[in-house]
């Protein structure tokens, strides 16, 4: 019971078809949810809790993500794949001890992870092979969060340091560009770093210790500043909406001009991941979860439905 | 009387005659007077022949009288001398048939057979020459030999009768002799006690605890039985004891529906009482009935556990007899004197000490569930408001006495030793587990309000050298305050906490800065770790709610109970969580300085402490593991 009251969950991901949730907590556990069980009508109790927790790594579990067939998970320093149609069977793809505590990834067009890790790098792997193919290096301290432009094939990158960097196409000649925030988006009283990011062509969503706010890409300045009060954690853009969640126990839905339309109480204190199951037209669900064992379940996503728990 | 009718004929005859006569006066006077004299001559010469006649027929007739009355005298007086003789005749039968009929004592008299009479009577009585012939002279002899052997027989039982008494003399004397006796060997018991004490064999006392323990109600015996068992075999520092009085526990043996008749008497002439008063008697009856209910048997059972520093676990075992539930009262008695801790005056509270030594077993309502149709009958609504009298029922008290009583299974009810002695050892772990966590606890907190963190050797390598941030209070809180603070509500909300815990306040403070714990401690501590939840005041008031990183220290001082609680069995626990915090608190203030403020000034907590890095993962926790030996800070 004391564990429960302790536990945070910092990643969710949907399977290919939509109709399972993976969430993984800071005991390193992953608890595997039915969708359609908790979804349909006659849903009682029992289905709010997992179908499946096994033990995937011995710290907590910061990154989940889903390919067509496996779900990739990342621990202390080491990436672990589970094939959905065999949860509890683990191959391990990669341990590599100096990303050591933190990493975050994303999958790549052909088959690569990129994967960000604690030692302030960028590590290009091959997910068939699992050899490692390149290492983008500039960050100065740990990498917060990636994000994909799938048309150019650039890689964004947000990191502790507060730099934002985006990585070009290719051959991997990186661009930097380090923002120098301007007054209105920093937060001295918070920090600067930056644990955020989506990009939406050629719009780009940043925020963590400054406010999130909204650049366009092309010109490289801010065009709205959201006024949100926490550190925002993860932010997502949604049809002309975004999605904004962090320290506070809401969802914001802002509008692109600046505005927020909306804040959606959820019952954690503060909210670590965002998830959108956007693969499934029955199941389009909206889960949020933080700093709790309870994962919010938004149907409507303008008020929270039913929550999972551990 | 004929006479008299022939005179009167003869008057009448006259009469017509002389009628007739004076009719023929006239005519012939003369003749007439003739005749007439004829006829008179003639007439009384009848008249003398007829009164001739009548003499003599009177005579005759006296006479005949007279020989019949002479006859018949004559046979009166035979017939009486008839009478008389047949008289005398009856009265002779009579006689003779009194005499035939009477039966002379002597035929009551068993005498012996007349062979063995013959055999055994000397001659001089038997005289066999007179009696063959003359059966009267035989019985007469016979009997004679019946006096003699009587005499006899007689003499012979005074003689058996004065050796009797000298022989019921001389067993007097001899058991005056015993008597005296008795007292010496009692002496020398007393005097062999101290002997029996150096060679550990308390052999009277077994014995007369033996002898009382056979009063003991069941449940009770039960009791005694597997606890002394358990104390021979398996702890030396366990003794039993029975109290009470044993004379009124004898006299419940015996049978109890005399005493109820008396009771349904008294009740009725109470009821018979001035009716003015009626509705004082009627709860007063009420009262008495409780009482009744509630009666404890007299005798007690006493269970003394001794611990290794000398402090003692006194229990009292009581049987409640119509409820068939025993309760327990518990007491502490240190070698050293307790004092000075005010916030652990709860710990050795007889009331609670010996709340939920099994889970969620609170010792407030009985456990029989018969009881609650007897109290509906006498109006006692919870058990709960007796209990301080007569003692907690806990269900492991009624496990130890026997007792099952239906629960969730069907089980069945009756005093039971198999239940008893399962249950005996797992208790009596528990209660010295439970006293000696308590007297821990007591020592602990006395230390805990002068400031100082008690951490023992054995524990100093979970902190590093130095921890700067101090424990400033320590208090009490109850349950009202507690549920009143905010930053508690999660708890609250999740169940964690009852109205039965303790509840304490820490206050860690380290310049500014001011860390409030509050801090759950179940009974069964150390079984469950204490629950702390924390708020900061330090540039504002942040709560575990609030900020990721107090509540990564919740989850340190809390989730970690194998590591915190030191070696066996565990009592370093709340000390140990109260040095985690405060050095938590320390990493917490010195790694948040690290944050850029738009005014710098010289930074209120200086780095100090070594840290890999000080933030990590998507909401940038603190390291707050502490690495031993090589004394730097990490993440889990």
């Amino acid at each position: 019971m004391g564990k429960l009251l302790h536990m945070s969950v910092f990643s969710q991901s949907f399977s290919p078809c939509g109709r399972f949730l993976a969430a993984g907590n800071n005991y390193g556990e992953i608890a595997v949810f039915s969708l359609s069980a908790a979804l349909s009508p006659d849903a009682t109790d029992m289905s709010q809790k997992p179908i499946l927790t096994f033990t995937a790594h011995e710290g907590p579990v910061f990154m989940l993500l889903s390919t067509d067939t496996h779900l990739l998970s990342a621990g202390n320093g080491e990436i672990s794949a589970w094939s959905w149609v065999e949860l509890t069977k683990r191959v391990v793809l990669r341990v590599v001890p100096s990303i050591c505590h933190f990493v975050t990834f994303i999958v790549f067009q052909d088959n690569s992870l990129i994967v960000g890790g604690g030692d302030n790098n960028i590590h290009i792997m091959d997910m068939e092979t699992g050899i490692f193919k390149s290492v983008l290096q500039g960050h100065t301290d740990y990498i917060h969060c990636l994000a994909l432009k799938e048309r150019e094939g650039e890689i964004l990158s947000g990191g502790e340091d507060g730099a934002v960097r985006i990585w070009g196409p290719i051959t991997y000649i990186f661009l930097v560009i380090n923002f120098f925030l301007p007054e209105e988006c920093t937060r001295p009283q918070f920090g600067k770093w930056i644990s955020c990011l989506a990009t939406d062509s050629d719009w780009m969503l940043c925020g963590g210790g400054p406010s999130l706010s909204l650049w366009h890409l092309r010109s490289m300045s801010p065009t709205s500043v959201f006024p949100l009060a926490g550190c925002q954690r993860d932010a997502m853009f949604y049809q002309d909406m975004i999605l904004a969640v962090g320290e506070g126990p809401h969802v914001s839905h802002c509008l692109l001009g600046g505005s927020v339309k909306a804040q959606i109480p959820c019952t954690s204190p503060s909210l670590n991941t965002l998830a959108l199951n956007l693969s499934s037209t029955e199941h389009r669900v909206m889960t949020v979860a933080g700093s709790s064992d309870q994962i919010d379940v938004f149907t409507n996503f303008s008020y929270r439905a039913f929550s999972l728990s551990f | 009387m004929s006479s008299d009718t022939l005179k009167k004929r003869k008057a009448k005859v006259i009469r017509s005659d002389g009628g007739t006569p004076e009719n023929k006066r006239g005519r012939a006077e003369g003749e007439q007077s003739e005749e007439v004299e004829e006829r008179r001559r003639q007439g009384c010469v009848h008249f003398v022949t007829l009164k001739k006649l009548n003499r003599l027929a009177h005579m005759r007739l006296k006479k005949g009288r007279d020989q019949t009355h002479e006859a018949k005298q004559r046979v009166d007086v035979l017939h009486l001398q008839l009478q008389n003789l047949l008289y005398e005749v009856m009265h002779l039968q009579k006689e003779i048939g009194k005499c035939l009929e009477f039966k002379s004592q002597h035929e009551e008299i068993e005498l012996v057979s007349v062979d063995e009479f013959l055999k055994e009577a000397p001659a001089e009585i038997s005289r066999p020459h007179l009696t063959k012939e003359d059966p009267h002279q035989l019985t007469l002899a016979r009997l004679d030999w019946e006096l003699e052997q009587r005499k006899r027989l007689a003499e012979q039982y005074k003689s058996s009768l004065c050796s009797k008494e000298k022989i019921l003399k001389g067993i007097e004397l001899k058991k005056e002799y015993l008597g005296s006796l008795q007292p010496g060997l009692q002496a020398i018991m007393q005097a062999s006690l101290p002997v029996q004490e150096y060679l550990s064999m308390p052999f009277e006392h077994v014995q007369k605890q033996a002898e009382v323990a056979r009063h003991l109600p069941p449940p009770l015996y039960v009791l005694f039985v597997q606890a002394n068992a358990y104390g021979q075999a398996f702890d030396k520092n366990l003794t039993v004891s029975i109290s009470g009085d044993v004379d009124e526990a004898k006299a419940l043996s015996r049978p109890p529906e005399d005493s109820q008749d008396d009771e349904s008497d008294s009740d009725a002439e109470e009821e018979q009482q001035n009716t003015k008063r009626r509705r004082a008697t009627v709860g007063v009856q009420l009262d008495d009935k409780r009482k009744e209910m509630l009666k404890r048997h007299p005798l007690s059972l006493c269970i003394d556990l001794k611990c290794k520093d000398g402090s003692v676990l006194h229990l009292f075992f009581y049987y409640l007899m119509n409820l068939n539930i025993l309760t327990v009262k518990a007491k502490v008695s240190t070698s050293a004197d307790l004092s000075g801790a005010i916030s652990a005056g709860e710990l050795l509270n007889s009331e609670s000490l010996l709340n939920c030594l099994y889970a969620s077993d609170h010792g407030q309502e009985t456990p029989n569930p018969g009881n609650r149709y007897q109290f509906d009958k006498v109006g006692i609504t919870t058990f709960a408001d007796y209990v301080s009298e007569l003692g907690h029922p806990y269900n492991w008290v009624q496990s130890l006495g026997g007792l099952q009583f239906f629960g969730d299974a069907p089980q069945t009810e009756g005093a039971q030793s198999s239940l008893s002695a399962s249950h005996m050892e797992a208790t009596m772990k528990l209660l010295r587990g439970r006293l000696q966590s308590r007297l821990a606890l007591h020592k602990q907190f006395s230390s805990l309000e002068h400031s100082i963190v008690p951490v023992s050797s054995e524990c100093q390598h979970l902190f590093p050298a130095k921890v700067v941030s101090r424990l400033a209070r320590w208090t009490m809180m109850s349950y009202q305050e507690f549920m009143e603070l905010s930053f508690v509500q999660h708890v609250v909300k999740a169940g964690l906490m009852k109205e039965t815990d303790l509840f304490f306040m820490a206050t860690v403070e380290r310049g500014t800065a001011r860390l409030q714990a509050a801090v759950v401690l179940n009974p069964r501590y150390p079984e469950i770790t204490p629950l702390f939840s924390l708020s900061l005041l330090w540039k504002g008031e942040r709560s575990g709610r609030t900020d990721d990183n107090l509540r990564a220290m919740e989850s340190e001082v809390n989730v970690f109970k194998s590591e915190l609680q030191g070696p066996r069995p565990g009592l370093q626990l709340l000390t140990n969580q109260i040095q985690r915090l405060c050095m938590c608190l320390d990493v917490y203030l010195e790694t948040e300085s690290q944050v850029s403020d738009g005014s710098e000034g010289p930074r209120e907590f200086p780095r100090e402490k070594m840290c890999l890095r000080t933030a990590r993962g998507p909401n940038r926790l603190k390291p707050f593991k502490y690495n031993h030996p090589q004394g730097f800070f990490s993440h889990r």
